[in-house]
């Protein structure tokens, strides 16, 4: 039971996490078919902003000031060199985006070194929210979460309430027409952008201090967005919000279950000759925990290879 | 018109061609007169390749490893160097990756390195051990010495030894003994302990030589959780895990984020448990936990508050900062080297890497906390193990914080070594 409920808790706060730092990518890929493969290059740049202004103008400040100038240098790297490439295709973009990528870490660690930096929780936010069956759950997750699902709902009642919502829908499914309804539609372009990559930098800021900002967060969160906006359906909020919960459950599930392909196959009578031969049949489930939601990708490649929610065309 | 510009361009590529042509021909003619002319004053330097994570996603550790092996080479030089040449150091960037790490070994061997040296990865380290010695076979009179520096895991001194690889670091069994003794003698061990470690070779052997190591020290082993690299973001499910074994220690062979956010998340969920670590020294690890870090252990091959002053201020006035993390350690392996070179004379020829490789066996040197020499059945050195404890107010503070390791211990060289694998069997040369 105390299994059952922490793994839960710690499961969809996980997946929340996953939500807040890929909304942004989301939004960019249903809006503009571009696959930005900078967006977690964002969430370092937001992070490490946050760090570096915290002193001067508070935690709170930073929070707030490092998403904006994370959309602002998305918004110009929108304007200046994706418009560029956009004509060549989406392959273009994407190499673009990598390349971006690659800078963005390496410009980094020449500003704050190789090591990651100590970018921490202010004191006064450091205690326990509540305890559950004795183990005490930190205040600053659940206003993780919190951000994140306010994020959800910001999104979504901006997407499909306003004017900017129905101009922005429109801009993304017929351009040209929208164009000659008399709206600039690269703009609208530029600020969607922007306003991914501020979602990314919010997200950096806010996570950043909780896990380490090191120069490899990108790397290391990078890999998981893409997983979690694939299996969720390119495009759609609704599915990449089930899929990082998804995935949030499955990896914190898995981490409690120490049972392998031998414990299924003892149950007809091949448990010792499955132990014997070792290797993948002995592997158990918890020490590929990491793995799942790469596995729980492929699944839904095969099986609904539009995403949970995506629309299949 | 077209035609007499074309013309035109063909004479003037033929007038260079001809001009480039009597250039090359000059040249080459002054260079033969030199070379003929010249007397070898030249001798034969020896060279040495640090392939290393100079890239990547262990950057970090990787430039700490050629920072200390430059450091312990610099100073040979500053002694005349070997064979009447300074000794010449290359790095090679192998960004983490076995698979490019085997293309700049391939690089180095063309290069003519003598001595190749790595030591951020046991995976990449099981690679180029494994190039050197079919290297060795193949090119017999032209052999490779691999010095490894930093890379752990079992095998390489085991099923994977060679004559020309040694190792000059501590492994999984010298960590856990001397942890769990010093831990125990401090009564900070417990009876009851768990182990987590990363799923791989390195954490394999750590979860085996902590359940090596229960009787000896009186304790069992309640849980082992084996988990992926350097992927898991999330540890609450971990601490999750080690509040329902309830262990009193858990002892973990993991490194950089898997070691911090491990810590974090019980710093978090108010864990009363104490940690016995491999690799809590990592640069960034002490600032980022904070306060949480606080009274955990590490057992490592050496801390500045165990050694001399003098060593830490030579260190400082050449690098810059005091040496941390697997700096010492490389330092003393170049120092080693040293110490082997000094007994050898090829008068200015060629290099002869196995009499370098014999002269390692028999060489011991004279770190800080005690002497490391070469156990020549499986080529690891028998060095002595330092167990420390993390407190506040340290005499050499750690990232710009208060906080910093205070020495506890210091297992001697003959209490610290693992017995010989019965899966080494090495093949002497000659």
């Amino acid at each position: 039971m105390e299994f059952l409920i922490i793994s839960t808790l710690n499961g969809v706060i996980y997946g929340l996490l996953l939500f807040m730092v890929s909304a942004g990518l989301t939004l960019i890929f249903g809006m503009m078919g571009i696959l930005n493969f900078a967006h977690a290059s964002f969430y370092m740049l937001g992070a490490y902003l946050a760090y570096a202004l915290s002193p001067i103008i508070g935690f709170w400040g930073g929070i707030l000031v490092a998403p904006l100038l994370v959309g602002l240098f998305g918004m110009l790297t929108e304007r200046y060199l994706l418009r560029r490439v956009h004509a060549h295709g989406h392959a273009h973009e994407l190499l673009l985006t990598f390349g971006l990528a690659l800078i963005i870490a390496e410009v980094v660690k020449l500003f704050f070194g190789d090591f990651p930096v100590a970018y921490q929780i202010p004191d006064d936010l450091r205690f326990a929210a509540f305890s559950v069956f004795g183990t005490d759950y930190p205040f600053y997750r659940v206003f993780i979460g919190t951000v994140a699902v306010a994020m959800f709902v910001v999104l979504w009642l901006l997407l499909s309430r306003t004017r900017v919502g129905i101009v922005v829908r429109a801009a993304e499914r017929l351009p040209e027409i929208a164009e000659a309804l008399g709206h600039n539609i690269p703009v609208v372009f530029m600020c969607v952008f922007g306003a991914g990559a501020a979602l990314a930098g919010l997200a950096g800021a806010v996570a950043g201090a909780f896990y380490p900002t090191n120069p490899n967060m990108a790397a290391e969160l990078g890999v998981i967005v893409f997983v979690v906006v694939v299996v969720g359906g390119l495009g759609s909020l609704k599915g990449s919000l089930l899929a990082s919960l998804l995935i949030g459950l499955f990896s914190s599930f898995a981490v409690g279950i120490d049972l392998s392909l031998a414990n299924l196959l003892g149950l007809i009578g091949l448990g010792d000759w499955a132990r014997s031969v070792g290797g993948l049949l002995t592997t158990e489930v918890s020490s590929i925990s990491g793995t799942i939601p790469f596995a729980l990708m492929l699944l839904v490649l095969l099986v609904r290879p539009a995403g949970l929610m995506g629309e299949r065309n | 018109m077209r035609g007499r510009n074309k013309d035109r361009e063909r004479r003037d590529i033929r007038k260079t061609r001809r001009k480039s042509l009597k250039h090359i021909l000059k040249t080459t003619a002054a260079a033969a007169a030199l070379v003929v002319a010249a007397p070898a004053v030249h001798a034969e330097p020896l060279k040495i390749g640090i392939i290393e994570s100079l890239s990547g996603a262990q950057t970090s550790t990787g430039r700490l490893f050629a920072a200390g092996v430059k450091f312990g080479i610099d100073q040979i030089n500053a002694e005349g160097g070997f064979n009447g040449e300074p000794i010449e150091v290359v790095e090679y960037d192998n960004a983490g990756g076995a698979t490019e790490a085997a293309d700049k070994f391939r690089q180095a061997a063309a290069d003519g390195v003598n001595i190749v040296i790595q030591g951020a990865s046991s995976a990449i380290a099981g690679q180029i051990t494994e190039d050197v010695r079919k290297h060795n076979i193949r090119n017999p009179g032209n052999e490779i010495l691999f010095m490894n520096i930093g890379a752990e895991a079992m095998e390489l001194t085991g099923e994977k030894c060679h004559f020309y690889h040694f190792r000059f670091t501590t492994t999984a069994p010298m960590r856990v003994n001397a942890l769990t003794n010093a831990m125990g003698q401090a009564g900070e061990l417990g009876t009851k302990v768990m182990s987590m470690n990363q799923n791989y070779s390195w954490g394999q052997d750590m979860q085996a030589a902590i359940a090596a190591a229960a009787e000896n020290n009186n304790y069992q082993v309640v849980d082992e959780v084996l988990h992926d690299v350097n992927k898991i973001q999330d540890f609450a499910p971990f601490v999750a895990r080690i509040k329902s074994a309830e262990p009193d220690t858990v002892i973990t062979g993991n490194w950089s984020n898997d070691l911090l956010l491990l810590m974090k998340a019980s710093g978090d969920a108010g864990l009363d448990v104490r940690f016995g670590t491999a690799f809590l020294d990592q640069p960034g690890n002490l600032a980022n936990a904070g306060a949480t870090a606080l009274g955990h252990y590490i057992a490592n091959n050496y801390d500045n508050s165990a050694g001399s002053e003098e060593f830490a201020e030579e260190y400082k006035s050449a690098i810059g900062h005091y040496p941390r993390f697997v700096e010492p350690q490389a330092a003393f392996a170049a120092g080693m080297l040293g110490e082997a070179l000094a007994g050898l004379d090829f008068g200015g020829g060629e290099v002869n890497v196995t009499d370098i490789a014999l002269a390692l066996e028999n060489a011991a040197y004279e770190s800080p906390i005690g002497t490391i020499s070469v156990r020549a059945e499986d080529h690891q050195t028998i060095r002595p193990v330092v167990v420390s404890k993390v407190v506040e107010n340290a005499t050499y503070p750690a990232d710009d914080t208060e906080m910093g390791f205070q020495s506890v211990a210091v297992v001697p060289a003959e209490q610290a070594i693992y017995p010989v694998q019965e899966s080494c069997s090495m093949e002497r040369p000659g």
